[in-house]
């Protein structure tokens, strides 16, 4: 931070947020003025509003809770990383959670009027021509979550300091937008609203030469791409007369494979099979084998399958 | 030698699959692939051990 090239400097106060451009290899730091308090965060490719963050993505990516060296990635089809988190001083990020909503307080708390991120980012976005219906699930920075035994989640206490920091390096050009989360009747920040510090600097060489090395796939499609690339700009639906459904690999044909299994091979299959758990046939036991076999030998990424952790 | 034919049914993109995995090398044929296969997971993945 010391010596940093500020680009931006600014206090998100209590029931705000703003909408801040960050440029490839700038900067943005999210930072506890008094601490306790969570921040929700969209962002957008500044160039076309239409490639924005998923948590569906990074949650599948990261976990549940992204940290320091995790990625924010955008929504299929594009799927790029957005941002890297270069710096997380706390380690209780959210990717669980949906935004809070005016729905869920007058549904909840019988509150009709109240500050809520979705409405808070909404008012933020508007400064750049967005609409509420381009708010996006959040990012929620510094917000203490779990998931219990009964597989629901939970939110706990807040850990985070004052001080305490995110320190996010955009990898394009990029509309972020930070707001105070707008629960206070809920335990996300510790039943007060607390302001939060904003900075956007340019990131060291020596700052971004920690970021990963990025592959690229010929599945991180944009509009080039699309068979209907323009931007829908009318609110109703109607049919395209026109259309004719072309699906990826439809139809989906099956063929018979023979596989001659000795002995010991097929003893094998039959233990498996005998577990109940592999399928009801050879045939599909054998299936489940094989592909349980190649995602644990040659799978990249997470590979989200029981007794096969990454 | 004793042996068993089991019948495995794969779609199109199943068998793109293995059979990318065979030009890979890992095995002479997709049926090589899939004994392979076999034989690796059970001794990794013992039934007894339960999943």
């Amino acid at each position: 931070m010391p010596g940093d090239k500020i680009v931006q400097d600014l206090v998100l106060e209590p029931g705000t947020g703003k909408a801040l451009e960050v440029n490839k290899g700038q900067k943005l730091r999210i930072e506890q003025i008094d601490g306790g308090q969570c921040a929700d965060f969209n962002c957008f490719n500044l160039h076309d509003y239409k490639e924005y963050f998923h948590t569906g993505r990074t949650r599948h990516m990261h976990g549940l809770h992204p940290s320091k060296g995790d990625f924010l990635w955008s929504a299929p089809p594009r799927e790029r990383p957005m941002m890297y988190i270069l710096e997380d001083t706390v380690g209780t990020n959210d990717v669980l959670y949906p935004r809070c909503s005016g729905f869920l307080y007058e549904y909840q708390y019988g509150l009709p009027v109240h500050t809520n991120c979705h409405d808070i980012q909404a008012e933020a976005q508007r400064e750049y021509g967005l609409t509420p219906d381009d708010v996006h699930d959040s990012f929620n920075f510094f917000m203490h979550t779990g998931i219990d035994s009964g597989g629901r989640p939970f939110i706990a206490r807040q850990t985070a300091k004052q001080g305490d920091h995110v320190e996010l390096i955009a990898l394009f050009d990029v509309l972020a937008v930070p707001n105070v989360c707008g629960a206070d009747v809920m335990a996300t920040s510790d039943f007060a609203f607390k302001p939060l510090r904003v900075v956007v600097s340019e990131a060291s060489e020596e700052e971004l030469a920690t970021v990963p090395a990025i592959p690229t796939f010929v599945n991180q499609r944009g509009p080039a791409d699309f068979r209907n690339a323009r931007i829908k700009a009318d609110r109703e639906l109607e049919r395209d007369p026109a259309y004719s459904p072309a699906f990826t690999n439809y139809p989906i044909r099956t063929t018979d494979l023979e596989v001659m299994l000795s002995e010991e091979e097929y003893a094998a299959l039959r233990s498996l099979v005998a577990t109940g758990i592999y399928g009801a046939t050879d045939g599909e036991a054998l299936r489940y084998a094989f592909f349980s076999w190649w995602i644990e030998k040659f799978m990249n990424g997470p590979k989200h399958f029981e007794d096969l952790k990454t | 030698m004793a042996t068993h034919k089991v019948t495995v049914r794969l779609n199109q993109q199943q068998l793109e699959l293995i059979e990318r995995t065979v030009e890979k090398g890992e095995a002479p044929d997709p049926e090589a692939l899939i004994r392979r296969a076999l034989r690796e997971y059970v001794e990794a993945h013992p039934p007894a051990a339960g999943r």
